[in-house]
């Protein structure tokens, strides 16, 4: 399927943005997607936020249902009953084994792959994570979508140098094979012309695709003579490339079997806007357009990545977000940690209420979607990859029993919970790099 | 996983040592050096009295094990040694408050050690381990397109920024081969890319109308007049840009709010071509804060400008614009809209068409033996290699398919568009030959060679000069191939040394994200921060242009400022907005890279100086002996002070800092170093006394050294040149090579350095030791991985 716009004003896109839903109501234009309409297909989001947190301001006091949310979560009181809190999981892999202190890298590295990033800069090491939980789900949920999925980031990546080891482990949270990053887009107009292609007829879509296609044919048949040329050696590259292109392809075929849709858009963003803020909702926008619109079920975004720099002057923290998460027990310093972790968690619960307020099949998105927001590191100050701070909201189509604060032992491995969020997506696998097994016990299924 | 750890042998040192042969050869014809027992024996001796009881096999502090070794064989275990040379070389180890070997012991181990390592790796050369394939970084496609298609400035609209992903980096450098990754986010963006290039080269006239918006930072003073806009008019914007096709172009200029009439006056090319007013009561065809205008432009680069006409007195506009110098005072330009085309009249005459359309066909006969040439000349240039018909005939298959869609034209620009994504293009592809021998270095064919050449001189596609001396296979021969360094490093594409390079390893990008509080530095500014890094860029194009050693970036007495700088540096009689070389007068703390705006406030945080971000960048950058990162649970202390530690100075906090051992062994490097700077603030201005107190630059180094201010540091940095030396050679071996440095790529580093001292260690001396340095010349198989890491 082609989605070709008919221009909205600028102003209903850029000015709806916040505090309330100006969103067009896709949903009663998209007959095409009828095979789920009754219940709604599944969606799956998941939202890093690095550097961890400070525990006594994020962790509920008790289990179970009567937990009191915490100042960092007080902004989710709206969807409380779509919420769980999940405690006590760690992502030892990690933690150092004695190749430098890569702390925050190998955080975002095992996020979705529980795999221990090593220091590539070190003689003989290569790049080898493991394909992220996010892309397994994918191959099977994304398998009849436009895309896939997408990966967005609202914090700049990491160039310079970073305390160890490669800068690039903190740029992406998702894997496409155990050795590609996805990379995780910033720029809300390729996120978008990606979603809703940059402009023309149907007729001009349906040719380009043609065109696009004889390219990508081609080129394939050149790469395949080209690594029959190349003799013994690392042609890992060329796979990637083919692996690329076959996926284009694909993406193409699909479209062009599905045919082309006129249908209304706001127009596209032109620029990363000047604040945070805008940014943040700009790119939570387009997570629920590409939902409503179906054309991905499954999201991944950076709001801060480890290592952050930003600061955040909106909210009167002015030194740099790593800065300030190394807050030995200051109390001004955690008090400014606290403010941007309370801060994400805000903008985070606007988009979850989005979700919630767009109709979808028989329910709203968030209905139909689990969106896991957290972090791979606990307490930010000491590094640490334990006690990480995690939640889940929404119900995935009735799948995930909701409103509960769930405290698993410590040290549990947090891609137990990612096999447990698989298995609802019927993406099982049996093991996702350091997992133990399904979360048991497994209170989060309903 | 960890060197130390695999490397373990059985023993007492001193035993070892005099179980040696009194005099063991090592090595072959190429590398036979005498093995040095006196000097082993002073090692043994050294390590056993120094070093192994931190460094052993039980306690492994830093991973690092000296006891057992065996030392009749330094090069068999390269890893450890070079670490420990490294070390010694710095002069960082033995730690503060531990005991030192005296200065003549320092110098025979090192000594020893490199002699030792030198000869083990000329008789065994590693090449290190590349990818068969690289992908173009978005820095060298952009350059590619502009020698490929003479494509440069593309629209706004077109920036490579928005076409293209940016690449990861390692340690500030983006080439690096094992990290420019693809996958089919990657892959949608060269489509989309290869497509719009393609219709601006060829000029296509159903190219869609963009819309380029250039915003004018807010923070950027217009009461002035800029550089390359006329004389009589002040502020505005000037800017070189791609116009697709011979048409009509609308530009809107924005300008904030005036309280006075102001004229406005739009030039292409320096000739105005549109005149308006703006402000209160004007009736500009934009209504009063906007003007627009219709003009007709021909397709290709122009200059286009939008700036105020300077009123002969100054108006009162104090109140409309903030009063802070970083706002300036009189109204400024914000936006300027250039949309088109609309209403083209034709593909136009554009140094692209010229460079495309090597003939142009006069019947239908001719038009495919034309579209041939055309395309087997842009393949031969884009693929880097002599191209073949396997190449051409794809290429040829979509020239017919545009051609019957479209015309001539359009055939050759579907063509193009296919060869942009060609993975001939956009990897740089390196083949095994079937006589590589497993572990063996061999060398890259000509052709590749060619390429390894201009990625590293120019970031950018060899030119046809060097095509064929290395298609003709005469670039092997080391005289041609230091000749055509020699030419390169002379055409302006070398400017990628500067641009690509430089800014790189001296992270001057990071200026741009540096946001210093505006409350705090009033005098900051957009056009301060522009300043800074041109200067910097100036000033390394000079000592490179210039075959200045490279020392002169430490040493040198000048560099380049404009009005704004030379005020911000106290430096009198400087006017306007042009940049001009000045000497300092003897004495002036100012000159090399450490006096500069550019690397002080990349080093600083928002609100002060920070002694140990500056001492790190030195270590790291400069001298390439990064410090370890510190450990979580005692972080950076100068984050924040707490109460107690708000009475103290930020010197005394740190001394406290420094009593813990464990923050102590890497402080004691980095903070003398740091505090050498404190003479200039967060933004670079000279400062004596720092809230009423004057300021102390003088601190002790690890070895005994006193560093007192900056001129202390430069010395200091002179006084051992070589490992400044060689640390350039290290951050230049690693952008030329695309991967990271290596234990095994320290005896090409000494042999480089060592080779360039005959010339004073010019950036070209270097250049020429790296082009015919093993790594650079050679790869390996890949089943050959050098041993000593595991992964």
């Amino acid at each position: 399927m082609f989605v070709t716009r008919k221009a909205l004003p600028r102003r209903t896109f850029l000015r709806g943005v916040g505090t309330s839903l100006a969103l067009p109501l896709l949903d009663s234009m998209f007959p095409a997607f009828a095979a789920d309409a009754a219940s709604g297909p599944p969606r799956l989001g998941f939202i890093y936020a690095g550097n961890g947190i400070v525990h006594e301001h994020w962790t509920p006091k008790t289990a179970g249902t009567d937990f009191e949310l915490t100042r960092n979560l007080a902004s989710l009181v709206n969807v409380r009953e779509q919420l769980n809190v999940v405690s006590g999981l760690a992502h030892l892999e990690a933690d150092t084994k004695g190749d430098g202190t890569g702390d925050h890298p190998r955080a975002s590295a095992a996020w979705l792959t529980g795999v221990h990033a090593y220091d590539r800069t070190r003689p003989g090491v290569e790049v080898k994570l493991a394909t992220s939980a996010d892309q397994i789900a994918a191959r099977v949920i994304g398998a009849d979508t436009q895309l896939p999925s997408i990966e967005l980031s609202i914090d700049p990546p990491m160039q310079g140098a970073c305390d160890a080891g490669d800068c690039f482990y903190v740029n992406t949270v998702s894997w496409r094979n155990e050795t590609t990053p996805n990379l995780a887009e910033l720029h809300p107009r390729v996120v978008f012309e990606r979603l809703f292609g940059d402009g023309g007829s149907s007729e001009e879509r349906l040719a380009r695709a043609r065109v696009t296609r004889s390219i990508l044919d081609s080129v394939l048949d050149e790469a395949a003579r080209l690594a029959g040329t190349l003799g013994a050696g690392d042609a890992r590259k060329l796979d990637e490339y083919l692996d690329s292109v076959r996926e284009i392809e694909r993406r193409i075929q699909s479209a062009e079997s599905s045919g082309a849709q006129d249908i209304a858009l706001p127009e596209r963003p032109t620029s990363i806007p000047d604040t945070y803020q805008e940014h943040a909702r700009i790119m939570y926008d387009l997570q629920v357009l590409a939902f409503q619109a179906d054309i991905t079920r499954i999201t991944s975004m950076i709001v801060a990545r480890e290592l952050s720099g930003l600061s955040y002057p909106n909210i009167g923290v002015s030194n740099g977000h790593h800065n300030v998460s190394h807050h030995r027990d200051d109390p001004d310093l955690i008090d400014e940690k606290t403010r941007i972790d309370t801060y994400h968690v805000e903008l985070f619960a606007e988009f979850v209420e989005k979700l919630q307020a767009t109709p979808d099949g028989d329910g709203s998105l968030l209905d139909h979607s689990l969106i896991l927001y957290g972090s791979g590191m606990g307490d930010g100050n000491l590094h640490r990859h334990d006690e990480l701070p995690l939640l889940t909201v929404g119900r995935l189509g009735g799948k995930i029993r909701t409103g509960q604060h769930l405290v698993y032992p410590r040290h549990t491995p947090m891609t137990n919970l990612l096999l447990t969020v698989l298995d609802k997506v019927d993406a099982e696998v049996d093991s996702l790099g350091d997992s133990t097994g399904r979360l048991s016990p497994d209170l989060l299924s309903s | 996983m960890t060197s130390g750890l695999g490397y373990r042998v059985i023993g007492a040192v001193a035993g070892v040592a005099v179980l040696g042969a009194a005099i063991v050869l090592v090595g072959t014809e190429a590398g036979r050096a005498l093995f040095d027992r006196e000097a082993s024996e002073t090692m043994a001796e050294t390590l056993e009295s120094y070093c192994v009881s931190c460094h052993n096999g039980i306690d492994l502090t830093a991973n690092l094990a000296l006891d057992g070794n065996e030392l009749t064989d330094i090069g068999a275990h390269a890893e450890v040694w070079e670490k420990v040379l490294h070390r010694l070389d710095g002069g960082s180890m033995p730690p503060l408050g531990e005991p030192r070997p005296g200065s003549d012991a320092y110098e025979t181990i090192v000594g020893h050690l490199e002699a030792e390592l030198d000869a083990a790796a000329a008789v065994a050369p590693n090449a290190g381990r590349l990818p068969l394939l690289r992908r173009l970084t978005r820095t060298e496609y952009k350059n590619a397109i502009r020698d490929l298609l003479a494509l440069d400035n593309l629209p706004v609209e077109m920036d490579f920024e928005l076409l293209l992903p940016a690449d990861n980096a390692s340690s500030g450098f983006d080439n690096i081969a094992d990290l420019l990754f693809v996958s089919p986010v990657t892959m949608e963006r060269y489509l989309g890319a290869a497509q719009k290039i393609a219709r601006l080269a060829v000029g296509d006239p159903r190219m869609p109308t963009m819309v380029n918006i250039h915003r004018l930072p807010l923070e950027l003073p217009q009461d002035e007049p800029v550089a390359g806009l006329p004389f009589g008019t002040r502020g505005g914007l000037v800017t070189e840009t791609y116009f697709p096709l011979d048409a009509d172009y609308v530009f809107v200029i924005e300008p904030g709010r005036a309280r006075e009439i102001h004229e406005v006056e739009l030039t292409i090319d320096g000739e105005r071509v549109a005149l308006g007013e703006v402000g209160r009561g004007s009736g500009g065809p934009g209504g009063d804060s906007r003007l627009e205008f219709r003009v007709p432009v021909s397709a290709g680069p122009h200059i286009v400008g939008a700036t105020f006409v300077r009123r002969t007195h100054a108006l009162d506009e104090s109140t409309v614009r903030v009063q802070r110098r970083s706002r300036g005072t009189l109204p400024a330009i914000e936006l300027v809209t250039i949309s088109g085309p609309f209403a083209p009249t034709g593909s136009g005459t554009t140094p692209s068409r010229d460079r495309i359309f090597l003939c142009t066909p006069e019947v239908a006969a001719d038009e495919a033996p034309c579209a041939r040439r055309i395309l087997a000349t842009l393949a031969g240039r884009a693929y880097r290699r002599p191209v073949t018909d396997a190449d051409i005939e794809p290429l040829m298959a979509f020239y017919e398919d545009g051609r019957n869609e479209g015309g001539f034209d359009a055939g050759v620009q579907r063509a193009l568009e296919r060869l942009l994504v060609s993975p001939l293009f956009l990897y740089r592809i390196e083949r095994v030959p079937e006589s590589a021998e497993a572990g063996q270095p061999f060398p890259v064919s000509p052709v590749e060679l060619a390429s390894r050449l201009s990625f590293f001189l120019w970031s950018s596609l060899p030119d046809d000069r060097l095509l064929e001396l290395a298609t003709s296979g005469a670039l092997a021969d080391d005289d041609v191939l230091v000749a055509e360094a020699e030419r390169m490093l002379k055409d302006p594409r070398a400017a990628s040394l500067v641009n690509n390079f430089a800014a790189q390893w001296l992270f001057l990008r990071d200026v741009e994200a540096k946001d210093p509080d505006v409350f705090i530095f009033r005098d900051y500014d957009e056009g301060l921060r522009e300043a800074f890094m041109h200067e910097t860029e100036l000033f390394v194009g000079s000592v490179l242009r210039e075959e200045r050693s490279v020392l002169d970036l430490i040493r040198a007495d000048y560099t380049f400022v404009n009005e704004r700088l030379a005020e911000h540096y106290g430096i009198p009689h400087i006017k306007g907005s042009r940049f001009r070389r000045v000497t300092f007068p003897e004495g002036n703390p100012r000159g090399g890279l450490l006096g500069q705006g550019s690397i002080l406030t990349l080093t600083s945080y928002p609100t002060r100086t920070s002694p140990v971000l500056r001492g790190k960048y030195i270590l790291d950058n400069l001298l390439a002996s990064p410090p370890p990162p510190p450990p979580p649970d005692v972080p950076a202390l100068e984050a924040a002070m707490n109460d107690e530690q708000a009475t103290m100075t930020l010197r005394e906090s740190m001394a406290r800092h420094r009593e813990n051992p464990e923050c102590a062994s890497c402080h004691a490097l980095m903070d003398p170093i740091g505090f050498a700077f404190e003479n200039f603030d967060a933004i670079g201005r000279w400062r004596e006394t720092e809230g009423g107190l004057p300021i102390d630059v003088a601190s002790t180094l690890v070895d005994g050294t006193v560093v007192d201010g900056v001129e202390g540091l430069r010395a200091l940095l002179l006084s051992d040149s070589e490992r400044f030396v060689s640390a350039v050679t290290e951050k230049l071996l690693m952008y030329a090579l695309g991967r990271n440095v290596q234990y095994y790529d320290r005896p090409t580093i000494r042999d480089i350095v060592r080779a360039a001292a005959d010339d004073d260690h010019t950036f070209s001396a270097l250049i020429r030791g790296i082009v015919t340095s093993v790594p650079f010349r050679m790869r390996m198989t890949s089943d050959a991985q050098p041993t000593g890491g595991e992964g």
